[in-house]
C-alpha cells in the first residue's frame, strides 16, 4: 500500500517555510486563504501583489520581498515552476491511485472514425465544404434568408404590420420630420425594427441553430484543429475559427465573440478579417443575387476574397507586435446532439443577440434620419462618386454602396435595378460584389467594433476596409480589362 | 462577515473550458438566467437562481479556467469572482477522463480555503474509454465530496442539488466559518 498524499500538495521545504512565514506576516482581509495569497505572491501574481501592497505595512512588504528573493536565489528553477511541478506530482499520484482500467479501450467506434475524418486534411476540407454548403448555404441562406424571410418580411411586415403602423403614426404625429424618423423610408420602425425582426432575426435564428448543432456534436473543436495550422500563418490559432464561422452568420455578433480569443492582438486581427473579408449572411445574399447568373464571376469573387483574407491576415500578423499563442483544446468525442441543449443554446444566443445588436439597428436608423435631414448623405454620396468612377462603374452605384452600409438589401435592390436597365455589365457586377464584400459589413458591425475595440482601432479598420475595398476593386477592374476577361 | 448581509447562498461553478459547466448551470437553474458582462471586462458570466425544496440559491457560471494563476481574461474574471463574490460553495466541474490534469486546479481551489465540491462529470465517456474511478477513495484523498455526473443527460444532477441544499440551507446546515 502506498501512503496517502495529504489533501493538498506539500511543496519543497524551502517554499513551505517561506509560505508559513508570509502567512504569519499577512494582516489584511483577503478572500483567499493566507496560504494561497503567499503562494501567489511567490509566483509574482500582479493582481495579488497589488492587493497585498494596498493592505500591508511597508515593513511587511519588505520582509516578504526579502523572503522571496532569497528563495529565488536558492532554487535553480523559477518558483512558479517548482510549485506547479509539485501540484502535478500530487495530482498524478492521486489519479493513479483511484483510476482503474475496466477493459481495453475501444479504439475505433463509428464516432471516432467520423471525428478522425473531420480532422484529417484530405477528408476534413471536403467535409467542411459540405457543412458550409448544406448547413450554411442551403439551410441558413436559401431556406432561412430566402423562404422564411420572404414570408415574414414581405408578407407579414410588408402587407400587414408596417402599413398599419405607418397609418397610425401619420395620423397621430403631425410633424413630418418626426413621421420620417419613425416610419419614413429609413425610419426607426420601418428600417430599424423591421430589419432587426423580420430580416436579421430569422437569419440568425437559423444560423444559431446550425452553430449549436455543430458545437454539440463536437465538430467545431475538430474544425479548429483542422484550421489551426493555416491560421498560424495569420497570427491566429484554431480558437479563432469560432468567431470566423459565426461571421458567416453575422459579423456584428462575431465581433462580440472575439472575446473568446486570448490576446488583444488576436482579437484585433480577427476583427479586421471579419470586417474585411468574411461575408455575413446578408452580404452573401447580395453577392449571390448579383452573381448567380455568372458562375465564372462567382468563382473569381471567391478567389479574390480568399486571397485578400490570406494576404491581409498575414500582413496584420507581421505588423502587429506579439506572438501567436499556443493552441490547446480538449477534443471531446463526437456525439449525437441533444435537442434540448441545442434549443437552449440557440435561445440563449438569440436573447443575447437581441440585447446587444437590436439597439444598434435603432441607432443606425436614427443616423440615417440625421444624415438625410442635414444633407450629410448628399455629401457622402458626392465623396463616393469619384471612387465609383475610378472603378468605371455608373455613378448610381455609390448610392448602393452608401445604403448598403446601412441596409444590405437596399443596396442589392438598387444594383439589381441598374443591371435590369442594362447599366451594369457582368464585370461591373463582379467588381461591385467584391467591393461590397470587402467594405465594412454594416453600421452595426462598425458600432460594435467601436464598443469592443475602441474608437481608434474601429476608425483605422474603417479606413483600411474602405481603402482595400476600392483598391482591390480598382486592381480587379484593371486586371479584367487587361486580360480581356468577360464574366457574362 | 459578508454572508450575514446576503440573503441567498451563492454557489460558484468553476472548471476547465468544455467540461460541462454551462450544461450543469442550465440544469441547476432551469430558465432563471441573466447573462452579464463582469464589471470592467468584456467576459460574460451567467447568474441564475436554483429553487430547491423551497429555498433559493444563486448559481454563478464562471468562464473556463485552467489555473488560479490567470493567463487569459476569462481566467482573470473567474478568479475575480472567487475573490470578490466569496461564494459559499465552489463546484469544481471535472472531465472525469482528465482527472490527473485537472486535479492541480482542485488543489489550488482547496488551498484558497473555499469549501470545494468536486463534480466528476462525463462519467459515461470515462466508461467508454474503458476506465473507472473509485469515487469514495477520491473523496477520501481530497477530503472533499465527489459527485459523479453525466450533466448532458442529467444523471447525478439531483445529487448535486441535494448536496447544495444540505450544505447551505438544511436546518442542521452548519456553514463553515471563513476568515
Amino acid at each position: 500500500m502506498s501512503v496517502s498524499p495529504p489533501p493538498t500538495p506539500t511543496y519543497p521545504p524551502a517554499i513551505e517555510h517561506a509560505v508559513a512565514h508570509i502567512s504569519d506576516l499577512l494582516r489584511g482581509d483577503y478572500a483567499l486563504s493566507p496560504r494561497t495569497i503567499a503562494l501567489l505572491l511567490l509566483q509574482d501574481d500582479p493582481e495579488i501583489w497589488d492587493e497585498v501592497e494596498a493592505q500591508e505595512s511597508a515593513g511587511t512588504l519588505e520582509r516578504i520581498r526579502t523572503l522571496k528573493t532569497e528563495l529565488e536565489k536558492a532554487g535553480e528553477t523559477p518558483l512558479a515552476w517548482q510549485i506547479e511541478h509539485q501540484r502535478q506530482l500530487w495530482s498524478q499520484q492521486i489519479a493513479a491511485q483511484v483510476t482503474q482500467a475496466t477493459r481495453p479501450a475501444r479504439p475505433h467506434t463509428l464516432a471516432d472514425w467520423i471525428g478522425w475524418l473531420c480532422m484529417n486534411p484530405w477528408t476534413g476540407f471536403p467535409i467542411l465544404v459540405l457543412v458550409l454548403y448544406f448547413g450554411l448555404y442551403q439551410f441558413v441562406g436559401v431556406f432561412g434568408a430566402g423562404t422564411v424571410v420572404g414570408l415574414i418580411e414581405e408578407n407579414l411586415f410588408g402587407e400587414y404590420i408596417n402599413p398599419f403602423v405607418e397609418n397610425l403614426v401619420r395620423s397621430i404625429v403631425p410633424w413630418q420630420a418626426i413621421q420620417e424618423l419613425l416610419v419614413g423610408e429609413y425610419g426607426v420602425w420601418t428600417l430599424g425594427m423591421t430589419y432587426a425582426i423580420a430580416l436579421i432575426l430569422p437569419i440568425v435564428t437559423f444560423f444559431f441553430l446550425v452553430f449549436a448543432l455543430l458545437e454539440d456534436t463536437g465538430y467545431l473543436p475538430r474544425l479548429a484543429m483542422l484550421i489551426d495550422r493555416a491560421f498560424k500563418a495569420l497570427g491566429l490559432n484554431g480558437r479563432a475559427v469560432i468567431p470566423m464561422v459565426l461571421g458567416f452568420g453575422c459579423d456584428t455578433m462575431a465581433t462580440v465573440v472575439t472575446r473568446v480569443l486570448e490576446t488583444r492582438r488576436e482579437r484585433i486581427i480577427t476583427t479586421l478579417l471579419l470586417t474585411l473579408t468574411i461575408p455575413c449572411s446578408a452580404q452573401l445574399g447580395v453577392v449571390l443575387a448579383l452573381l448567380s447568373a455568372y458562375p465564372l464571376g462567382l468563382a473569381i469573387w471567391a478567389g479574390v476574397i480568399a486571397l485578400v483574407f490570406l494576404v491581409s491576415g498575414w500582413l496584420a500578423a507581421q505588423v502587429l507586435p506579439g506572438r501567436t499563442t499556443p493552441f490547446y483544446m480538449e477534443i471531446p468525442p463526437m456525439r449525437l446532439p441533444s435537442l434540448s441543449n441545442v434549443l437552449l443554446k440557440t435561445l440563449a444566443r438569440l436573447q443575447w443577440y437581441f440585447l446587444e445588436v437590436l439597439p444598434l439597428f435603432l441607432i443606425a436608423s436614427m443616423l440615417i434620419w440625421v444624415g438625410q435631414l442635414t444633407g450629410l448623405f448628399d455629401l457622402a454620396l458626392r465623396a463616393l462618386t469619384p471612387l465609383t468612377q475610378l472603378l468605371s462603374l455608373p455613378a448610381q452605384t455609390s448610392v448602393a454602396f452608401l445604403f448598403g452600409f446601412f441596409r444590405r438589401d437596399y443596396g442589392a435592390a438598387g444594383l439589381y435595378d441598374l443591371h435590369e436597365k442594362g447599366l451594369l455589365t457582368g464585370n461591373d457586377m463582379l467588381i461591385t460584389a467584391v467591393v461590397l464584400t470587402l467594405f465594412v459589413p454594416c453600421v452595426a458591425q462598425f458600432l460594435i467594433t467601436i464598443k469592443e475595440r475602441g474608437w481608434k482601432i474601429a476608425l483605422a479598420m474603417f479606413v483600411i476596409a474602405m481603402t482595400v475595398a476600392f483598391g482591390v476593386g480598382f486592381l480587379l477592374s484593371q486586371a479584367l480589362g487587361a486580360l480581356e476577361v468577360q464574366v457574362g | 462577515m459578508r454572508r450575514q448581509t446576503r440573503a441567498k447562498p451563492t454557489v460558484l461553478i468553476v472548471g476547465n473550458p468544455n467540461v460541462g459547466k454551462s450544461v450543469l448551470f442550465h440544469k441547476l437553474t432551469g430558465r432563471y438566467v441573466t447573462v452579464s458582462n463582469y464589471p470592467g471586462t468584456t467576459v460574460e458570466i451567467a447568474r441564475g437562481l436554483m429553487r430547491y425544496r423551497g429555498h433559493e440559491f444563486v448559481i454563478i457560471d464562471s468562464p473556463g479556467m485552467y489555473s488560479l494563476s490567470p493567463i487569459t481574461d476569462e481566467e482573470r474574471v473567474a478568479r475575480r469572482i472567487l475573490l470578490r463574490d466569496r461564494p459559499d460553495l465552489v463546484l469544481h466541474v471535472i472531465d472525469a477522463k482528465n482527472l490527473a490534469r485537472t486535479l492541480p486546479l482542485t488543489a489550488q481551489l482547496m488551498e484558497t480555503g473555499a469549501p470545494v465540491v468536486v463534480v466528476l462529470n462525463m462519467m459515461d465517456e470515462l466508461e467508454r474509454a474503458g476506465l473507472s474511478i473509485q469515487i469514495d477513495a477520491l473523496a477520501q484523498q481530497l477530503g472533499a465530496p465527489v459527485l459523479p455526473t453525466v450533466c448532458l443527460s442529467g444523471q447525478g444532477v439531483d445529487t448535486v442539488k441535494e448536496l447544495i441544499y444540505e450544505r447551505l440551507a438544511a436546518p442542521h446546515a452548519d456553514l463553515p466559518a471563513r476568515d
